[in-house]
């Protein structure tokens, strides 16, 4: 499903730019499709580069694809524009990443889940990278907050059956769950634990940070709803460029029809990458990319820009929840767009924690305050 | 013995324990040119009991670090870790298995030698600590054994304690066996032994 959505905003964001009186010149997209098959994506961006003499790729959505893009990438000096979020720990001069680093997805979620709701957390998820990865941060944080991972429970990529494992949460009643599945695991999960839980009455707060708009409409409508979801981007941001954003996507894709984060970034990645092209007068690599640095956009999910240290991007944080209609009612939001860390160098676990002489004085100095967002 | 030197590998054994096909060409390349022999093995295959294997070079990603191939290739023979992922979850995993050398991924035909160079070595200085930790914990354990034999030796010559050691350790050298296994024979026969005949 992200594929697709991703497509389709990246050919919204091309017409766009091809009808704009804003660019003096046009995008001409050169679709591949690996289909997931991993090893597909490097013989696709080869196929581009030599064939195509294609100089931006934008594209991969799991890790394991753009692990194989980069390669190629660095040595034909091209630049891959990467839109979906992901688990950190790697930053290519061949890539720029438009989807959130750890600092401006898991972070702020744990932060909220320590301050909010409990520090004894029971995870589940699919067992691979971004599962591992996220399950280490989550514990590190609340192990050093005072909290405990009560139990971390891992499904193969792809599996629907489990009820086992949403036995065993109504059985012992985690006070929260942390959701890192992915895909139809997620959905079988989400309808089997709304289902068991409302059979035991029992109400057991969810979180993610990778459920969009899309999922929602995929799970079901009241199973969907209730899950405190940290993203930079939802449909229900009230900005300016996203109103008309959200307006122009429902004219192309249907009034029913809703953008998803990734898609959302997909589209800000040939946005990003057109402004980058303007300011450098030149489609060249090395010029896009010192043109791309500390470039602001305003974007329908608020002002983005590369950070040329990482070449990560600047985003804004926010945390909501899902609601009845498939849609996020968006309860905290960064004060400002927040820079990227993808090693989690800047990771400062003593200011994070519910204990009050924590919150005496290392909160005050954090650079992101809460803010209720009405 | 003369031990292998860690800088001539011709005929050493290869285990490839690695997926991608590119990689898996320069890796096999590479090896070729070095005179190695290799056998190409499946990641999520248990590792081959039936042959002697002088390195392995396992490519990280291709097993999940939550499952039963996970803790399978804690293995005896020296490894070297290629490393896509750099996370400290997927790392904490890999340093449990003990890499004597790594690559970082995507690999080039440089690099390898040095690797399999340093692998080599780390796995010779490895059997060496483990020989001299075994002689440390051998005289560790008979310190029981000397302290008795001094004491024998103390109350049946009238000697101190220190010229008790001296008696032992020069009847040792003149022997030509150790203190440990002397005080072991003076504990079985009551006192100095009688061996005349082996001495000079």
């Amino acid at each position: 499903m992200m594929a697709g959505e991703m497509l389709k905003s990246a050919l919204m964001a091309i017409d766009e730019i091809n009808q704009s009186d804003e660019f003096d010149f046009t995008f001409a997209p050169h679709l591949r499709d690996p289909g997931g098959v991993v090893a597909a994506y490097h013989s696709a961006c080869d196929d581009l580069i030599r064939e195509r003499q294609v100089d931006h790729i934008v594209g991969c959505y799991t890790s394991a694809s753009r692990k194989q893009v980069i390669p190629i990438v660095e040595r034909t000096e091209r630049l891959l524009w990467h839109p979906a979020r992901y688990e950190g720990f790697e930053s290519s001069d061949n890539v720029i990443y438009v989807g959130a680093a750890p600092n401006q997805h898991v972070v702020p979620l744990v932060r909220h889940m320590l301050d909010h709701i409990s520090g004894d957390v029971f995870c589940i998820g699919s067992n691979y990278v971004w599962t591992w990865e996220t399950n280490r941060v989550i514990r590190e944080i609340v192990t050093s907050a005072g909290g405990r991972i009560l139990a971390e429970r891992l499904l193969e990529l792809g599996e629907t059956a489990v009820d086992h494992i949403t036995k065993e949460i109504i059985d012992r009643k985690p006070p929260v769950v942390f959701n890192t599945l992915v895909g139809e695991s997620s959905y079988s999960f989400m309808r089997a634990l709304h289902a068991a839980a409302a059979r035991s009455g029992l109400s057991i707060p969810m979180l993610s940070c990778s459920l969009c708009e899309p999922e929602l409409r995929l799970i079901g409508s009241a199973a969907s709803v209730g899950c405190i979801t940290s993203s930079a981007y939802f449909e229900s941001i009230e900005r300016p460029e996203n109103r008309a954003f959200v307006a122009r996507w429902k004219a192309r894709h249907g009034i029913d029809s809703s953008p998803s984060v990734d898609g959302q970034s997909t589209y800000v990645c040939v946005m990003l990458l057109a402004r980058a092209i303007r300011r450098a007068g030149s489609a060249d690599v090395g010029a896009v990319r010192r043109a791309a640095a500390n470039h602001r956009y305003d974007s329908p999910q608020g002002p983005v820009w590369v950070d040329p240290d990482n070449n990560h991007c600047f985003l804004t944080p926010r945390l909501a929840r899902s609601v009845p209609g498939c849609q996020f009612k968006i309860f905290w939001e960064a004060d400002a767009p927040e820079r990227p860390d993808p090693y989690l160098s800047n990771l400062d676990l003593a200011a994070i924690g519910s204990g009050p002489e924590k919150s005496n004085d290392t909160m005050t100095k954090r650079s992101n305050h809460l803010r209720i967002v009405k | 013995m003369t031990r292998p030197s860690p800088f001539s590998v011709r005929g050493r054994h290869a285990l490839l324990v690695m997926r991608d096909e590119r990689e898996i060409s320069i890796v096999r390349r590479q090896l070729n040119r070095l005179g190695m022999t290799i056998t190409e093995h499946d990641p999520v295959e248990a590792p081959p009991s039936d042959e002697t294997v002088d390195v392995i070079v396992l490519d990280a990603d291709t097993i999940p670090i939550k499952s039963d191939p996970a803790t399978v290739w804690k293995v005896d023979a020296p490894m070297i870790a290629l490393i896509g992922t750099e996370t400290p979850s997927r790392l904490k995993w890999l340093l449990d298995l003990k890499p004597a050398s790594y690559l970082i991924k995507p690999l080039r035909s440089a690099g390898l030698y040095t690797a399999l160079v340093v692998a080599f070595d780390s796995a010779q200085r490895r059997i060496d600590e483990a020989a001299y930790i075994e002689r440390l914990e051998d005289r560790v354990r008979s310190r029981r054994v000397v302290f008795a034999a001094v004491l024998q030796v103390m109350h049946g010559h009238s000697l101190s304690e220190s010229d008790a050691f001296t008696l032992i350790r020069r009847t040792a050298m003149r022997h030509r066996t150790t203190i440990e296994q002397l005080s072991a024979e003076i504990i079985a026969v009551g006192g100095m032994p009688n061996r005349t005949t082996r001495t000079a």
